[in-house]
């Protein structure tokens, strides 16, 4: 453990990821195998349609291109560290990660403003939501906020944060790779923790059963099993 | 039979069971405890190159503090390690010594280098002692060539801090966290420090090559743990922040930070537009056009 790493970093950085982890992995499967129905994300397009596309549509694109430059950063920091060995491609990823950062933004915006304005769907909405949609804005804002303050992210997560989230992963907690990180990115990665803790709590479990297969498999026909209107037939 | 057993000759087997295991034990411990001294022995080496290197050499002449060299025979160890533990309570005590040496230091204030105890001080001292009788210690420092640097040797610091030259042992880019004068584009990083005047910060050729090969912060130590410089690779850097410590200032990251947000608010619209474009056929309502189309 880094000489310089004070107590509340221990517990933050060190321990805090372990009790979340171990949170996430068996309040998930216990939750799966007592209430598997309960694996959903509660849609409530059916009571409000409209502002629905402006919140899901940019939120989950904006997401999930986000969340894949994470997971490659995470999984093989040395492509990002070659790929931006040239500025106009380092330019291009962070502009690209930054793009859809602000959509995220855009949609997670929308959603919250759906969810309090519109009666109907405020009606559905859970103590548990509010706090996720606050934990999740507080995620996005300081990830955009470290993107601009804070450049070249992409480069110095392959740089810092990778080795430091292997190094959880080893069980060898090495805090000095983050230890000189601006209060924003530890904000990042603290906040980051509590979303994972919170997840198998939350409407978030419908990442786990996504219908991944609904991509290949063969398209299917639905029909009404009733006789056809006289007029069409 | 047990009864039948010669109860001298069990005894014996016995006892010398028990030494064997004894010895055996003795061995482990006495293992364990060469082990222990070896690995306190080398902490306490890398200990020095990760918080004292940066400043200090041991026979190698002065960098930004002294040379370590001997520095047990200079003064008494009680001082040392006061001294060390707290280098400002010390100058502000008004200890002559220590002011002498905040001055030789051109004003710079040894840092207090966090978790240190008197335990780990003493081991220090006691590592500087046995390198200082040494005929060359490992801590001497880096060799620092005086030759005037050209500006073939600025011009490829400035390819490394950028990334088009890729450091050997696979570190990233400087400007992922840096800036300097004339990069171009939108900039360098600015989680660490502009460097346009650190070859001035830290006092020049010799102080600045010692920091890199031994970076006395965290984060960067980290950094370069895993992929150290090479002798070549620092010279040119130190080139590069020579030159823009004559010529250069320091950069204004505003201008950079304003035109990145632009670009990805401009990005984000046009994503927006062709979101709208793609989906121009989608369900917009369910109830209220039923109800419209009732009406007619």
């Amino acid at each position: 453990m880094a000489l310089s790493s004070n107590s509340l970093d221990i517990v933050l950085f060190a321990a805090l990821p372990y009790l979340v982890l171990f949170t996430f992995l068996l309040v998930s499967i216990q939750r799966y195998r007592a209430q598997t129905f309960s694996f959903s994300s509660l849609s409530s397009q059916l009571l409000e349609n409209k502002r629905h596309f402006w919140a899901l549509v940019p939120f989950h694109y904006g997401i999930l291109v986000v969340f894949a430059g994470h997971l490659v950063a995470f999984l093989i920091p040395r492509s990002i560290v070659l790929w931006n060995s040239q500025p106009l491609r380092l330019y291009v990823l962070e502009v690209t990660g930054l793009v859809f950062g602000i959509l995220t933004l855009v949609g997670l915006t929308e959603m919250i403003a759906r969810r309090f304005t519109n009666s109907k769907v405020r009606k559905v909405t859970s103590r548990l939501d509010a706090l996720l949609y606050l934990l999740l804005l507080t995620q996005v804002v300081s990830g955009i906020a470290l993107a601009v303050y804070y450049p070249w992210g992409s480069s110095w997560f392959a740089t810092n944060l990778t080795p430091y989230l292997w190094s959880l992963f080893r069980f060898q907690p090495d805090l000095t790779y983050i230890t000189g990180l601006p209060i924003l990115a530890k904000l990042h990665i603290l906040n980051a923790f509590v979303v994972i803790g919170l997840f198998p709590f939350t409407r978030l479990v419908h990442i786990l059963v996504v219908p991944n297969p609904y991509l290949w498999r063969k398209p299917q026909v639905v029909r009404w099993y009733r006789p056809a209107p006289r007029n069409l037939t | 039979m047990i009864s039948s057993a010669n109860p001298n000759s069990q005894c014996c087997r016995i006892g010398r069971t028990l030494q064997l295991a004894m010895s055996f034990t003795g061995f482990f411990v006495l293992a364990g405890v060469l082990r222990c001294e070896a690995s306190f022995a080398q902490e306490t080496a890398a200990f020095f190159k990760s918080s004292c290197a940066s400043c200090h050499t041991i026979g190698g002449g002065r960098l930004t503090g002294p040379d370590l060299k001997g520095v047990t025979e200079r003064r008494d160890r009680e001082w040392l390690r006061s001294y060390i533990l707290n280098p400002q309570a010390k100058i502000n005590s008004g200890d002559a010594y220590a002011l002498q040496l905040l001055e030789e230091a051109r004003g710079v204030v040894m840092p207090q280098v966090p978790g240190l105890t008197p335990e780990k001080v003493d081991f220090l001292l006691d590592l500087i002692e046995a390198e200082s009788a040494l005929e060359e210690s490992q801590f001497k420092g880096i060799q620092v060539s005086m030759e005037p640097f050209t500006p073939a040797d600025v011009a490829q610091g400035m390819a490394i801090f950028k990334g088009r030259q890729s450091l050997s042992n696979g570190g990233p880019a400087c400007m992922a966290c840096h800036s300097v004068p004339g990069i171009g584009g939108l900039g360098g990083g600015n989680v660490g420090p502009d460097l346009t005047r650190v070859f001035e910060r830290l006092q020049g050729r010799v102080s600045l090559s010692a920091w890199l090969q031994s970076p006395a912060t965290p984060t960067m130590q980290s950094v370069l743990r895993d992929n150290p410089l090479r002798p070549d690779e620092i010279h040119v850097l130190v080139a590069l922040f020579e030159d823009t410590a004559k010529n250069g200032t320091p950069v204004q990251v505003t201008v950079a930070q304003l035109s990145f947000l632009l670009l990805g608010l401009g990005g984000a619209v046009l994503l927006l537009v062709a979101f709208d474009f793609i989906w121009k056929g989608r369900l917009r309502a369910v109830r209220r056009p039923l109800v419209q189309a009732a009406k007619l």
